[in-house]
């Protein structure tokens, strides 16, 4: 975890920019910043964030670089992804 | 119930119009069902109300009064099922006469048909490959939530007397003097004069057991069902081959090509037909190749992710009309069957036909040709 | 060429066991990281010999026969003559392999049930916090109450506590003395009752509260309801309510069974209701050259796994199986059944949620909804009532919400759920979600 400093990685969410570490997940990277909010639901539009968090529920869905319905809980971050909610 | 007026064999969408029809008749009617509401057929399938892929004839003048019956049945029934006239587009791939001179033929016997030009298909349709740029739209095409629409109706049928016992498999009939007399089951014997067997892919076994023959086999389909997507595609959309395949008679696997979306926002991509029995094995080349179809339609499906697939087993008789009439040999004894892939569309139109039948009335139309007896005519 | 489907535990037993027999070995699993959901890879989190896996990894890396792919979801299997063809797929792309046999590891994810707010941000399973806190380096929140019952909840709490975080309690639905039940499987396995005194001690360097005979039966975002219950969890009554931003929710385990679903592999019902693989004691499916270990032939934990995934490999070679292996599986299974058992999940949970408490989250489908399928439309099935509802037809395929569904239906029908019908939603045809474009790309 030494070089970990080096492997920083920008990608944004919804527009924001944030920061993680080469071989998080979104959903790991986003919520060490504090995102409680990944996406809303499609018919009552609440909130969800992660639930199993190893790919088996898919509630965790987002849009990355606009391919719909990625598991956030399993995709890793990349320099420049641009991710958004999925509604 | 002690004695039912008549009983109906099947809670799919043609024993629940059925027994509707006949309880708006005044009878007071038993279904058994071997499964429970919608378990087989109905509950495979997508919906169809559809009078486009007809071609003039008996089947067609079926299928636009069933069509007209559906709406007037959600007025009867009061709930709703999804019952939505959505319409269907039909797209020729390449040479579009076949499909425009079916089309001026449907419309001279009261189909609503308007050809579609490039420009006016890419309105309708505005996801549809550039390149397509001929075909028709069927403004009168519908489609319905299928399992709800049969379980709605049922419903109906219990509020207003009648009876559902599910779980109950048909062992055998009591006959006398080539009578019907009613009905042994798992569940227990039950009596009366009139019996409908409407076990749609199974109705033949059904028959066999009052020692009748009724020539009902399964033809395989495969529907596939995809991730909620934002809504790409507005209509019932295939492709012309469509029409074909489904009056073909070939035993081998045929694929065309029909898309549409859902309120829930999956995108629902069939049709495979093959006659290979009761064989419910996954079969993922029929996938990729119904995969392939609906993008080369709509390129944009290709992002689009495949969660599922339905198997079902259409009722299919060998010149692909349905059976609607009394059995050859037994009297009381009734079908409603064999309607291959049109149960839902022709399900409401089928309940009127037999219910006017069995009451010696008159019907909307001449029914014909669908006697069952035409089979055994055939066999003597 | 022999497929390991899984690097767990007992993929990875496996793999390394059948590559000193010298056969090329190409072991395939979803996740990026060799380890599996037990073995997580960033960092070493304490827990109860937590460094057992790196001759594993070696093995994986090293051996010259062993091909690892990694980031790969098998969609479908088809079986030929004497081959099995796996498909899959990797950021998106379609592949394909050929194999001779196949040796199936793909493990288990944690039982769900749900209770009011459970679908709010927040609530996770335990493995989730676990995966967040071991794959990523992440806490999964400021105040992390972990609840659900079983052994596991133990090292999820003290690793999460150990790695800083604010656990503020441990509440487990049964009695603690419910270890002690088979003493039996207790006195096969002495080190079993090491493992519990490591957690004890843990927990009382950490402070850690603990209740038993309770559960968690509400979240409204910023504090969970706690209830007493008995012993097939029914409510008794509210007992407090205790502020956190997470609450872990674990009820055991349930095992993926797709992939050999689909292959034909004969399942079973195990005790406690869950759908396993019926093998043989060599491992061996009821298909021909289908192996399984681990998880999926009844829920064991990694011991369990990494002697059945030995056993799996050593089979696959065609070599003999020791009287000494045979053992040390046969007590580690009695340990599992006895736990099995200690910590069963009753149907009283239906009584901790209100008519709008969503029971699918994927198609957000209520218990009312569910419970008028059945009074309102004659769903006479958890099928029936699935196709009137949706549940269980969203993303996820049923994985989360089919069994619960069932039980519903089955305390709404006053009907058993039978084995037919658990066999029956545990299965689906396709394994993973694949685009339309990749079908199409792949046609032959």
């Amino acid at each position: 975890m030494s070089n970990s400093a080096s492997q920083k990685i920008s990608f944004t969410f919804n527009g924001v920019a944030h920061e993680g570490v080469r071989g998080q997940s979104i959903a790991a990277a986003l919520m060490e910043s504090g995102v409680r909010e990944l996406r809303q639901t499609r018919f009552g539009n609440e909130p969800r964030l992660i639930f199993c968090g190893i790919g088996v529920c898919f509630d965790c869905v987002v849009v990355v670089n606009e391919v719909a319905n990625q598991r956030a809980c399993l995709v890793e971050i990349a320099p420049g992804d641009q991710i958004r909610s999925s509604k | 119930m002690k004695n039912p007026d008549a009983i109906v064999i099947g809670a799919g969408i043609v024993g629940a119009c059925a027994a509707l029809s006949l309880t708006n008749a005044g009878l007071k009617v038993l279904i058994i069902d071997r499964g429970t509401v919608a378990s087989g057929t109905t509950g495979a399938g997508e919906g169809n109300i559809l009078v486009s892929d007809k071609d003039p004839g008996p089947e067609l003048t079926l299928a636009l009064k069933s069509r007209d019956l559906w709406f007037e049945m959600q007025e009867d029934v009061g709930d709703s099922f999804e019952l939505e006239a959505k319409g269907g587009v039909v797209v020729a791939r390449t040479d579009d006469s076949q499909l425009m001179a079916l089309a001026q033929s449907q419309s001279k016997h009261g189909v609503i048909t308007e050809k579609l030009d490039s420009v006016r298909l890419h309105e309708l349709e505005p996801y549809l490959h550039p390149e397509l740029s001929s075909g028709v739209l069927y403004p009168q095409d519908a489609q319905c939530q299928p399992m709800l629409a049969a379980a709605r109706i049922i419903q109906s049928v219990i509020a207003r007397g009648g009876e559902l016992v599910m779980r109950s498999k048909v062992l055998g009939f009591n006959l006398a003097h080539g009578a019907m007399k009613g009905v042994v089951t798992s569940t227990g014997e039950y009596s009366s004069p009139i019996v409908i067997n409407a076990a749609g892919t199974w109705a033949g076994e059904i028959a066999a057991l009052a020692d009748s023959y009724l020539p009902v086999a399964p033809r395989r389909g495969f529907i596939l069902v995809t991730e909620p997507a934002p809504q790409y595609i507005f209509h019932k959309v295939y492709d012309s081959d469509y029409v074909v395949n489904v009056a073909s008679s070939d035993a081998d696997l045929q694929t065309s090509t029909v898309v549409e979306g859902t309120r829930s926002g999956t995108i629902l991509i069939g049709a495979s037909r093959e006659r290979i029995g009761f064989d419910s094995t996954m079969n993922y080349e029929i996938v990729r190749k119904l995969a392939a179809q609906a993008t080369s339609l709509f390129p944009i499906l290709r992002d689009v992710q495949l969660l599922r697939v339905y198997r079902g087993f259409r009722p299919y008789a060998p010149d692909h009309l349905p059976l609607i009439g009394e059995d050859s040999t037994v009297k009381g004894f009734w079908h409603s069957a064999g309607h291959e892939g049109a149960g839902i569309g022709l399900a409401p139109g089928s309940a009127a036909l037999i219910t006017d039948a069995i009451l010696g009335r008159d019907s909307f139309m001449d029914p014909h040709a669908f006697s069952p007896k035409r089979f055994a005519e055939v066999l003597k | 060429m022999i497929a390991i489907v899984g690097a767990g535990p007992a993929g990875l037993a496996a793999a390394m066991t059948a590559a000193q027999g010298g056969e090329e070995i190409v072991v395939i699993d979803s996740a990026p990281r060799p380890g599996g959901q037990y073995w997580r890879h960033l960092n070493q989190v304490e827990g109860y010999k937590s460094g057992r896996s790196e001759k594993y990894f070696e093995a994986l890396r090293e051996r010259k026969n062993v091909i690892h792919i990694s980031g790969a979801q098998i969609w479908s299997a088809v079986p030929g003559e004497n081959s099995i063809t796996l498909n899959y797929l990797a950021d998106g792309i379609e592949s394909s392999i050929t194999v001779q046999k196949i040796i199936l590891a793909t493990g288990a994810h944690d039982r769900a049930i749900p209770f009011t707010g459970w679908e709010r941000p927040g609530v996770m399973t335990p493995g989730a916090a676990q995966a967040l806190l071991k794959g990523h380096n992440v806490m999964a929140g400021q105040q992390i109450l972990i609840t659900g019952t079983g052994p596991f909840l133990l090292p999820v709490a003290v690793g999460l506590a150990a790695a800083g975080a604010d656990v503020v309690g441990i509440v487990e639905a049964h009695s603690p003395l419910r270890w002690l039940m088979s003493p039996v499987a207790l006195a096969l396995n002495p080190q079993k009752a090491l493992e519990l005194l490591y957690y004890i001690r843990k927990i009382a360097k950490y402070k850690l509260k603990i209740r038993f005979n309770q559960a968690v039966v509400a979240f409204d975002g910023k504090s969970a309801t706690i209830a007493k219950v008995s012993k097939d969890l029914t409510t008794k009554k509210i007992v407090s309510k205790v502020h956190c931003d997470v609450v872990a929710a674990g009820w055991g385990f349930s095992p993926d069974v797709t992939l050999g679903g689909i292959l034909g592999c004969k399942q079973i019902v195990d005790l406690d209701g869950t759908v396993i693989f019926a093998v043989d004691n060599h491992q061996r499916s009821s298909q021909p050259n289908i192996w399984i270990a681990g998880e999926a032939t009844g829920i064991g934990g990694a011991d369990l796994a990494l002697i059945e995934g030995r056993i799996a490999g050593l089979s696959a070679l065609g070599l003999g199986i020791s009287l000494r292996l045979r053992f040390q599986r046969y007590r580690l299974q009695k340990f599992a059944r006895a736990l099995q058992v200690s910590y069963p999940v009753g149907n009283g949970w239906q009584g901790w949620l209100r008519s709008e408490s969503k029971v699918c989250r994927c198609e957000e489908v209520s218990l009312g909804e569910i419970c008028s399928s059945v009074t309102e439309l004659s769903a006479n099935d958890a099928r029936t009532s699935k196709l009137f509802t949706r549940a269980g037809m969203g993303m996820c395929q049923g994985r989360i919400c089919s069994r619960n569904v069932s039980e519903i239906i089955g305390v709404q029908t006053q009907c058993q759920v039978t084995d037919q019908e658990r066999i029956a939603y545990s299965n689906r045809p396709i394994a993973a979600p694949i685009s339309l474009g990749a079908l199409t790309d792949g046609i032959k």
